[in-house]
């Protein structure tokens, strides 16, 4: 039985693993960006919006928060087309993933809309600030503020959440090692490699969402 | 002295001991042998259905465990299954512990360096599998199509290479077979790489009887390996093969399990 670790076979196809990589980035970032778009949208509309909207915003915050990501993927991918709209595995990572962040982002920004107090937003309105501008300056920005960390936590999340869209195809970093792997049959040294690799990337985000927190929120309270 | 005896004593007791956990060995060499011994020791890899796959009572079942079956009858001895994995077959010869291997043992010529081929009982060929309406004649076909497939498996490595040779044919890998199915089902690609018996899979789709085997990328032969030279018994099964063949037996089985008859069988 051979024990040692070798390296060589998996360093040769480093090329595949960082164009891995870079879908795996490209996705991550993209979901990001709508998910907190529909986050923003969620919340506001769950908070401020009519009743109706309220509640089929709640639904969709259950629906997606209740069920698996593979699932959804699998929905996007294979289902959708039933119905007429065929997405690329890549298009239909970005929209699942997406989906799946928006639910969370909405729970989460909607937590820290309901930890403003009342009196602040009757001052805003005693104020004469339109409805617009206290959503936006008197309770959002306050709420995200406040969320923030553990809206970033999510954010970490979806990242290596990306891992498993190698299930519709797509091939970001997870597959192209699971394609080296039956290439090479050096499983442990392909998972080493892509657990380090995704341990930097992780620590990068970490570091780049704190510095954007910062950034965003430098007032003092 | 005694303390020489005293290990020589514990060293035989122990050899006693070793001796007495391997397993027996099944060391017959001829078909006379195996008759005389009462039974047939075949090694079979339950893991590998529609071929070899344990059934409702956790028996085995499969197309290669009845092959086995009608071996023991024409020998007209009971037959013992030994469960090998696919890299355990070679050594379950080589160390005797086997009288023949039937395990979709595809004939190579590096095996053949180890262990010895009777002709073919099977064949299971690597196919692109396409919906009626799609002209698909040959690899060149698939330029600027996503053809499917399954990470890791013989129609992955076979249209790979294919790609080398003609650049356009964009690869979807999936991990496992229900999410290949379902790509092919639901139209998110246009052709897909599998066993020729995986049409009977995607016949169960509702729309299953849109898709058609298009043409085979290559066919693997199975057939019976036993221990190197032991051409006594090569021989009998060899002959043994014939009539199964000759009188239908093999196709009636492959129709059985695989949904239809088996390619055609070249001997050597």
């Amino acid at each position: 039985m051979q024990t040692a670790l070798q390296f060589g076979p998996v360093l040769v196809h480093l090329d595949l693993l960082l164009r891995g990589l870079e879908k795996t980035i490209q996705l991550a970032a993209l979901s990001i960006l709508f998910g907190t778009l529909i986050g923003i949208l969620g919340a506001v509309g769950r908070s401020f919006g009519p009743r109706f909207l309220s509640w089929l915003i709640a639904c969709y915050v259950e629906l997606i928060r209740n069920t698996p990501l593979l699932i959804q993927l699998y929905f996007v991918f294979f289902s959708l087309p039933l119905f007429g709209f065929k997405l690329s595995s890549n298009t239909a990572a970005i929209v699942a993933l997406s989906i799946h962040l928006g639910a969370y982002a909405t729970e989460i920004l909607r937590a820290g809309i309901e930890a403003i107090p009342e009196g602040q937003i009757e001052a805003a309105k005693s104020l004469g600030l339109s409805r617009y501008r206290i959503i936006r300056h008197v309770v959002l920005v306050p709420a995200a503020r406040a969320v923030y960390p553990s809206l970033s936590a999510q954010f970490i999340l979806q990242i290596m959440g990306t891992s498993i869209v190698g299930a519709i195809a797509a091939e970001e970093l997870t597959a192209v090692a699971n394609n080296l792997v039956m290439q090479t049959f050096r499983s442990f040294e392909v998972y080493i490699v892509i657990a380090l690799i995704y341990f930097v990337l992780v620590q990068a985000a970490s570091l780049l969402f704190a510095g954007i927190g910062k950034l965003m929120f430098r007032w003092k309270v | 002295m005694r303390n020489f005896l005293k290990e020589a004593g514990a060293l035989l007791a122990g050899l006693v001991l070793v001796l007495s956990l391997l397993p027996l060995s099944a060391s017959a060499q001829s078909v006379d042998d195996i008759i005389s011994r009462g039974k047939l020791v075949v090694a079979i890899d339950t893991t590998t259905p529609p071929y070899a796959f344990l059934d409702a009572n956790l028996k085995p079942a499969g197309f290669d465990i009845e092959v086995a079956n009608k071996m023991g009858e024409a020998l007209g001895v009971p037959v013992e299954f030994v469960t090998v994995t696919s890299p355990g077959r070679i050594p379950a010869l080589l160390t005797k512990q086997v009288d023949a291997v039937i395990s979709i043992f595809s004939i190579t010529p590096e095996r053949a360096i180890q262990i010895d081929f009777s002709i073919p009982y099977a064949g299971q060929s690597a196919v692109v599998i396409a919906p009626k309406s799609m002209q698909i004649k040959g690899n060149a076909d698939l330029v600027g199509k996503k053809v499917g497939l399954t990470r890791g498996t013989a129609p992955d490595a076979l249209l790979t290479a294919a790609v080398a040779a003609n650049p356009g044919i964009e690869i979807l890998r999936f991990d496992d077979q229900p999410a290949l199915m379902q790509a092919m089902i639901s139209g998110q690609i246009d052709a897909m790489g599998g066993g020729d018996y995986g049409e009977i899979y995607l016949k169960r789709a509702q729309n299953g009887d849109a898709f058609e085997q298009k043409y085979v990328l290559k066919t693997f032969y199975f057939g019976i390996g036993v221990a190197k030279g032991n051409d006594n018994l090569r021989q009998w099964i060899n002959t043994w093969l014939f009539t199964m063949k000759t009188d239908g037996t093999l196709d009636a089985l492959s129709m059985k399990y695989r949904n239809q008859p088996l390619p055609a069988l070249p001997v050597f």
